[in-house]
């Protein structure tokens, strides 16, 4: 046997010290307490699992235990964790990294996430963990802090990049890593030029789709575990489309990454109920939206692109003042504007003065009364927002706004605010990741985005692990507009909001055509008669069920292989 | 160390650095800090240095812990403690270094018949196998420093000693045979040797995987011409990541003068 071993002399010199001087002694009592903290903090054996014991705060899921001792036990520590949406990837880092902490293997970290979630994981970090994790705000602080959070941009410029790389880090955990799939870019090349002792690769999209994407994420963590470039892309074909293609790479790949799906868990998620609600516009409203849609057969309207005019619809169907602030803001950007222009737009003005009420809010404010509980509102715009509050004040309705925009502080005030005192929450943004709101299970969508993906972050929100109760979600669409076309075309067509957070994140990886919303500028602002729109959003949604059904047999053909 | 071992390792720590504690009841304590033990745990140099500049009157803190919320009376606000959050780690590591070295006597009943007392060398130790997982064992070893007997479980078996920082009347000490320092090197080639005859195959596990990890390493940037600075990073990485060690630290230890048949 020949480890080395370490004997710590610094005890010694300075016993022999003070029996040369005689004393200072300690305390027998004392003595005997730290002796037993120290049998306590013994840690008896190398497998297992130490980390649960110590976190009150935190009741871990079975598979969030499994996943943390797979990567210590089996994975040595380094590992890509890529669970579905919503199953918990945080907590999964948290025990790990709370595990190798516990045993004193992990000192120093480095935790890069995107900018937007810095604050949130310092704090649960905190708050959960017990981990004294600090968002990195001034340069001083990668030196004199053991636990630092910071975004990968701020990292990878000078003059941080030079300090990091002075750093001697034991554990580096990078969320978001799919941003990383690329090796040309600047942001690959810093982390692959960190010291990654131990490294946890945190992923919500599914990576194992593309064979080019995978060999890098893997090379950054584990270089040469799929081999070198040149040989790997010898042995893969380059466009080789999924790891399904070939049995011994995705071995390979899975004794590097965990993925646990919502179905082999075994907790049981709650029902979504969906209702769609047509409305009918008032005469003036009526009048408003035609005359925006009016506009783009309007040959002076050629300066402006068909998007504007879309928006402009689009906000038609959700608030007058939402329409209101987008003209103004027209009026006022506009370099010299001519004539014709400021007349179109005082024109549209004074059809929005005209509009004496707000057919979607009376509804919302019926609904909300006879629902007779905790309600969030969604809408895509401040305006209507605002509007809403001012509202619903009116009818004796308590409310709290909700933005993306507000500080962590600001947000968590919000939230209990509407969990104490108010009975609604209108929120413009569903960036809100992070913060819980299962204590209600009640969304109304007072308007569409038109891109899915912020459509199930919405509903995420509120159905996620922890949520009691079935979630009902109320869909506003006024009748004969683009509104319903998207909703009926669309949304019910692929059958969205029945399906499960994080199904929808691998439909849309699968689909290869660039993003839904584009697809849908482009159906709503070219084409030239109601045929046509109708005929590009069939395929549309044909193109949708189609990587749907490829998704079933995938999970068929795993399904039979376990 | 469930939420009453807590509260009364927190009381007996507080008891032993002579502070008083002002209320004790069902999942709480407050205690009244002395002028130390606010400098050792309340880090607040700038009020004490200021204080000491001004003459002022020192205003040691008073502080409420809660270990067991669930039976606390709803009122009370203080820090919930418990295994694993900062302070009361804090107070693991402060009452590590505040009682780090002893000398103790036996308080024997002999009377007054001239009692002659043994020394004893005392070593407790933690014993870490590491490499990228990690293992201890505890350690106490006693040696009596006259006839060099050596004994396991050292601490344990002075639990049932009467002991005493003065020496009792009566009494007188034998002068060490063997001094300390080399009293401490026997200690130390008994631990290593104990250490050798241990099973050690998480070591080659370790070794293999650390083998394994950098032969793919290798064939990853075989092609690569030049001396390449991230596969330098990368083999320290993997160094430091599986190299299996040994590291013997010391918990505490000191002089024990006690009577023949003590332990």
């Amino acid at each position: 046997m020949t480890v080395e071993i370490e004997f710590d002399s610094s005890w010694q010199d300075e016993f022999l010290h003070r029996i040369d001087n005689d004393g200072p002694w300690g305390n027998w009592d004392l003595f005997k307490l730290a002796v037993g903290v120290e049998k306590h903090l013994i840690i008896p054996e190398f497998e297992g699992l130490q980390a649960p014991n110590h976190l009150p705060n935190l009741t871990p899921l079975p598979h969030q235990l499994e996943t943390a001792k797979q990567v210590i036990e089996n994975m040595n520590g380094k590992a890509i964790l890529a669970d579905e949406v919503g199953l918990g990837k945080t907590i999964e880092a948290g025990l790990i990294l709370k595990e190798y902490m516990i045993r004193g293997l992990v000192k120093k970290v480095l935790i890069l996430v995107p900018a937007s979630l810095v604050t949130q994981w310092a704090y649960e970090l905190n708050s959960k963990f017990f981990i004294p994790a600090i968002s990195q705000r001034k340069s001083y602080v990668w030196e004199q802090c053991d636990v630092v959070v910071s975004s990968i941009d701020t990292a990878k410029r000078d003059p941080h990049r030079d300090i990091i790389y002075r750093q001697d880090y034991d554990l580096i955990i990078i969320d978001e890593a799919h941003k990383l799939k690329n090796n040309k870019t600047k942001n690959y090349e810093f982390v692959q030029n960190l010291k990654k002792k131990f490294c946890l690769l945190l992923t919500a999209t599914p990576i194992q789709n593309r064979i080019g994407e995978i060999f890098n994420l893997v090379s950054l963590l584990k270089p040469g575990h799929l081999g070198s470039e040149t040989a790997f892309y010898d042995k893969y074909k380059r466009d080789a489309r999924s790891l399904n293609d070939n049995e011994h790479l995705k071995e390979l790949v899975n004794k590097v990454m965990i993925r646990n799906r919502r179905a082999d868990t075994g907790i049981e998620w709650t029902k979504r109920h969906v209702e769609t609600i047509p409305i009918e516009f008032t005469p003036e409203e009526k009048e408003l939206y035609q005359a925006i849609t009016d506009l783009k057969s309007e040959g002076d309207w050629v300066q402006t692109s068909a998007f504007s005019v879309m928006t402009l619809q689009r906000e038609a169907c959700s608030s007058r003042e939402a329409v209101f602030y987008t003209l103004k803001n027209m009026l006022q950007k506009k370099e010299n504007p001519t004539k014709e222009f400021e007349d179109q737009i005082q024109n549209l003005i004074s059809k929005v003065e005209a509009v004496p009420s707000n057919s979607k809010a009376e509804k919302a404010l019926e609904l909300i009364q006879k629902i007779d509980d905790k309600v969030i509102i969604f809408t895509e715009y401040r305006a209507t927002q605002m509007y809403l509050q001012w509202y619903l004040k009116q009818n004796g309705i308590s409310s709290v706004p909700f933005r993306g925009g507000f500080k962590r502080g600001k947000k968590d005030w919000m939230r209990e605010l509407f969990q104490k005192h108010a009975q609604v929450l209108i929120a413009t943004e569903a960036g809100g990741e992070g913060i819980n709101l299962q204590f209600c299970n009640h969304i109304i969508n007072f308007d569409l985005p038109w891109n899915p993906m912020r459509l199930e972050q919405r509903i995420g929100r509120i159905h996620r692990l922890g949520q009691e109760k079935d979630v009902m979600i109320y869909n506003f669409a006024i009748q004969n507009t683009v509104e319903e076309h998207i909703l009926k075309l669309l949304y019910e067509k692929i059958e969205l909001f029945e399906k499960v957070i994080g199904d929808l994140d691998d439909i849309l990886t699968k689909l290869d055509f660039g993003s839904i919303e584009d697809h849908l500028i482009d159906i709503f602002g070219q084409s030239c008669s109601e045929g046509e729109m109708r005929i590009k959003m069939e395929n549309l949604t044909s193109m949708i069920d189609l990587a749907k059904d490829m998704q079933k047999e995938d999970s068929h053909a795993a399904a039979g292989n376990s | 160390m469930q939420q009453l071992e807590i509260h009364n390792f927190l009381i007996r720590y507080f008891q032993a650095n002579e502070c008083e504690i002002t209320e004790n009841g069902p999942g709480y304590l407050t205690v009244q800090l002395t002028i130390e033990l606010d400098k050792e745990l309340m880090n607040r140099p700038f009020y004490w240095h200021y204080l000491e500049k001004t003459g002022g009157i020192p205003n040691p803190m008073k502080l409420t812990f809660i270990t067991n919320p669930q039976i606390a009376p709803e009122h009370i606000k203080g820090e919930t403690v418990h295994f694993g959050s900062p302070r009361l780690h804090q107070i693991f590591q402060s009452t590590k270094k505040l009682a780090s070295y002893i000398r103790l006597y036996e308080n024997h009943r002999n009377g007054q018949q001239q009692t002659p007392l043994m020394p004893w060398l005392c070593m407790n130790v933690k014993i870490s196998y590491q490499c990228d997982r990690k293992r201890d064992i505890y350690k106490s070893i006693g040696l009596q420093l006259i006839n060099g007997q050596m004994i396991e479980d050292f601490h344990e078996r002075l639990q049932k000693v009467q002991l005493t920082p003065k020496i009792p009347d009566y009494s007188f000490t034998l002068s060490p045979l063997v001094k300390p320092k080399s009293g401490m090197s026997r200690i130390e080639n008994y631990l290593k040797a104990v250490i050798n005859e241990d099973d050690h195959t998480w070591a080659e596990d370790a070794r293999r995987r650390w083998e394994q990890d950098l032969r793919l390493l290798d064939h990853f940037y075989e092609d690569a011409e030049e001396e390449n600075e991230s596969y330098e990073t990368e083999k320290k990485a993997l160094q430091d990541q599986y190299e299996p060690k040994i590291n013997i630290s010391f918990i505490n230890g000191g002089l024990f003068y006690l009577t023949d048949n003590a332990v």
